[in-house]
């Protein structure tokens, strides 16, 4: 048994962040993270983009931090190693290789995880998914072979990943089981702007379509929909959703719904055990609601704050995060919460007949996410209009008018 | 190395003289501007550029996004022109 002052969970952003920051708060305290994967902290965000996916940047671009930065920092990392459970009465973590771990602080930041297709034949070679190092090493090694590419669902992973399978010179299918790309996150309009630059780079779209079944022998080489089509593929990049793996923590009396339960100060239930990242299904007090928020910029300042938490600076959570992207000439950015739930209400705000979007969620009297087509450069001043907690209920006119600046609203909340 | 933006810092109390933005790499990630929001903001084009604010941000920050970005786009030099991020 090794004991540690803070163990931490997770060797992603959240989990590096936390550990950073406790070190600058608590120079001598142990801290031991435990990685499942064979690599240090490294850019998610990197894999799927172009300079690196298509090697014009050096493949050491993806380390974010030096091998040294573990030791220098007193930081002991682990990597390889699974969590299998949680005694939350001892504050024992067990590990799959047998060790064990007694913690005064523990962060669990252990991300998510890609959902596997659950198509018969999803098994084969050829099949590929976007979420680590080793699938980012795996579909770089299928690129170079394949003629054909498949990718399946219709969100940032199919969007990134048919611009660097165009860009490689695939004939690039694209599969969706909606009627438009990204419904319901988009609006039907919105969605069609994105369409559209998929298809000017050559990206073929099928609508309402599922796979029933994946042909070939041992490797991929079509996929079989439930309409009797074939798509011919080498290669099948699959985005069809991500998922929090919780089953280890079943027994310890951990609060768990989708994500790990936790209040504004990113404490679960149980005393001295944390959660950050995408892990976290966490109160937020901006957006007023219980959310669970998976992007790179939430995991790391979430991170941060659990760090200045665990080493005894205590705050609440207060981020309003955002993905942003951008591939084929398009830039797509999501703020705050934009999943569609009944009783929300959307405004559209176009520019220049709809070659640019921005919609705003609108929850009550007041704005708690965004989606912007073509208009990032107004991401922060949106992201500010939420965290300001605008009264936007006898406003809509002004949020859809475009000649209306959208910082007018920012700079009033100030003065008042 | 052409599409570059600098920006050259006027604060006596800094290590940091100059940040450079490649905009070749710059991703929108906008992780800059969630850490440094008077330094860095988003363009038309949905790349990162220093504001007129820049200034005010402390080196702390300033080194705290540079290595949020997750493409390593912002360049950090002292006063010696030395590169010391990333």
């Amino acid at each position: 048994m090794t004991e540690v002052k803070y163990l931490i969970i997770g060797g992603g952003v959240a989990g590096t962040m936390a550990a950073d920051t406790i070190r600058k708060k608590d120079s001598e305290g142990s801290i031991t993270i435990i990685s499942d994967e064979p690599y240090r902290f490294y850019s998610k965000i990197m894999l799927s983009k172009p300079a690196f996916f298509l090697g014009k940047i050096p493949f050491e671009t993806i380390w974010l931090r030096k091998e040294e930065w573990y030791p220098e920092n007193k930081i002991s990392l682990l990597l390889g190693k699974k969590a299998v459970s949680l005694d939350p009465v001892g504050k024992i973590v067990a590990l799959d290789d047998g060790a064990s771990f007694k913690y005064e602080k523990l962060l669990l930041a252990t991300g998510s995880s890609v959902i596997k297709w659950p198509v018969v034949g999803a098994d084969k070679n050829g099949i590929c998914y976007l979420r680590t190092l080793d699938d980012v090493k795996k579909i770089m090694q299928l690129v170079k072979t394949a003629k054909r590419a498949a990718t399946i669902g219709g969100g940032f992973i199919s969007f990134e990943m048919a611009d660097l399978l165009r860009l490689s010179g695939k004939d690039v299918t694209l599969i969706i089981r909606e009627n438009y790309f990204w419904e319901p996150i988009l609006d039907e309009e919105s969605g069609r702007l994105v369409e559209k630059v998929l298809k000017d780079a050559g990206v073929e779209i099928l609508y309402k379509s599922e796979a029933k079944e994946i042909l070939g022998g041992d490797s991929v080489e079509s996929i079989l929909l439930n309409d009797g089509r074939k798509v011919e593929a080498e290669m099948v990049v699959c985005g069809i959703g991500v998922r929090s793996e919780n089953e280890w923590l079943a027994g310890s009396g951990l609060k768990i719904n989708k994500g790990i339960l936790a209040n504004e100060y990113l404490e679960t239930n149980l005393p001295d055990v944390w959660a950050a990242g995408d892990v976290a299904e966490y109160y937020d007090p901006i957006l007023g609601e219980t959310v669970k928020l998976g992007n790179w910029i939430h995991s790391q300042e979430q991170g941060k704050r659990a760090g200045f938490n665990m080493a005894g600076e205590k705050e609440p959570f207060k981020f309003v995060s955002f993905y942003a992207s951008q591939g084929l000439g398009a830039n797509i950015a999501f703020i705050g919460n934009i999943a569609p739930l009944p009783g929300r209400s959307v405004i559209t705000r176009k520019y220049d007949n709809g070659k640019a979007i921005i919609r705003f969620i609108q929850s009550g009297n007041k704005i708690v996410g965004a989606t912007l087509i073509n208009k990032t450069e107004d991401l922060k001043t949106i992201a500010n209009m939420i965290e300001n907690n605008i009264d936007v209920s006898d406003r809509l006119e002004e949020l859809s008018d475009v000649n209306f600046n959208l910082s007018g609203f920012n700079s009033e909340n100030i003065n008042a | 190395m052409a599409n570059q933006q600098e920006y050259q810092r006027s604060r006596p109390d800094s290590k940091i003289a100059k940040i450079v933005v490649d905009r070749d790499l710059c991703i929108s990630a906008a992780s800059c501007i969630g850490v440094a929001p008077e330094a860095f903001e988003l363009d038309a084009e949905s790349k990162a550029i220093l504001k007129n604010t820049a200034d005010s941000v402390d080196d702390e920050t300033l080194m705290m996004a540079a290595q949020s970005c997750p493409t390593k786009a912002i360049l950090l030099f002292d006063n010696d022109g030395k590169q010391i991020y990333p």
